[in-house]
């Protein structure tokens, strides 16, 4: 099956809102754990960690799933495929990693967040945890953002396999905003 | 059906970033290695929910009395 005209507009569009969407969730993740490292409010520092274990469970990790998911279709209902341009591989190895990283966190910023809705948290309570979480985050910003300029970029270069399927069919380049 | 044109290559972008990557995934290796080989939330914490470095300041330096 391959998607044209509308169809393939509103895939587009789904899947730009979700990636451009796990980026966003990722940022304010990452305030939430400088805040939650940096500031002497107590209950404030109480506060973040159950915002950032929501946030986490109920946007990041959504949105990146449905990211991946929507890409797959996308990839494999337009003529782009999904192992013939590198550019497209790359976007999926990096968010298949970004998910693995994101699935081994959700433990801790549960814990963090038990922990915080139970008592008050000193300066220095749980300390290598926290800034672990702040880490990741750091880390997951650049490759979100690095998977969103490969969409916009599309930088050229076909992979052997691609190489072979264009040459085959002898069919044209999908259009630039695909 | 006409002959493939034989395969160019990957362009630079793809073999620079394939350097980095090797790069970064022997870091994260080494770095895995050097911290016994735990990786994820649990190094952090201790039986008792406490990380190691808040036991570490939690130990009496000395007789108070």
């Amino acid at each position: 099956m391959t998607l044209t005209g509308r169809l393939r507009k509103l895939v587009l569009t789904a899947h730009v809102a979700t990636s451009v969407g796990t980026l966003g969730a990722v940022a304010v993740f990452l305030v939430l754990s400088v805040v939650g490292l940096a500031s002497e409010d107590a209950q404030l520092v109480r506060a973040v960690y159950p915002a950032m274990d929501l946030t986490a469970r109920f946007v990041i990790v959504p949105s990146i799933f449905a990211s991946l998911l929507i890409g797959l279709v996308q990839s494999l209902a337009t003529p782009w495929g999904l192992f013939r341009h590198y550019w497209v591989l790359a976007k999926l190895l990096l968010t298949v990693l970004t998910i693995i990283v994101l699935l081994l966190q959700l433990d801790g910023i549960g814990y963090m967040a038990a922990v915080a809705a139970e008592r008050e948290l000193s300066s220095n309570d749980l300390l290598g945890l926290r800034r672990s979480l702040r880490f990741h985050a750091v880390g997951g910003l650049p490759v979100l953002l690095l998977t969103t300029t490969l969409s916009v970029y599309k930088p050229r270069g076909v992979t052997r396999y691609g190489w072979r399927k264009q040459h085959e069919r002898a069919a044209p380049l999908p259009a630039a905003d695909s | 059906m006409a002959e493939i044109p034989p395969y160019p290559g990957a362009p630079r972008w793809v073999k620079i970033s394939a350097i980095i990557a090797g790069v970064l995934v022997l870091l994260v290796v080494i770095l895995l290695l050097v911290g016994g080989g735990q990786h994820g939330p649990g190094r952090h914490l201790a039986a008792n929910g406490a990380d190691a470095e808040t036991q570490a300041d939690a130990q009496p330096q000395g007789d108070a009395r």
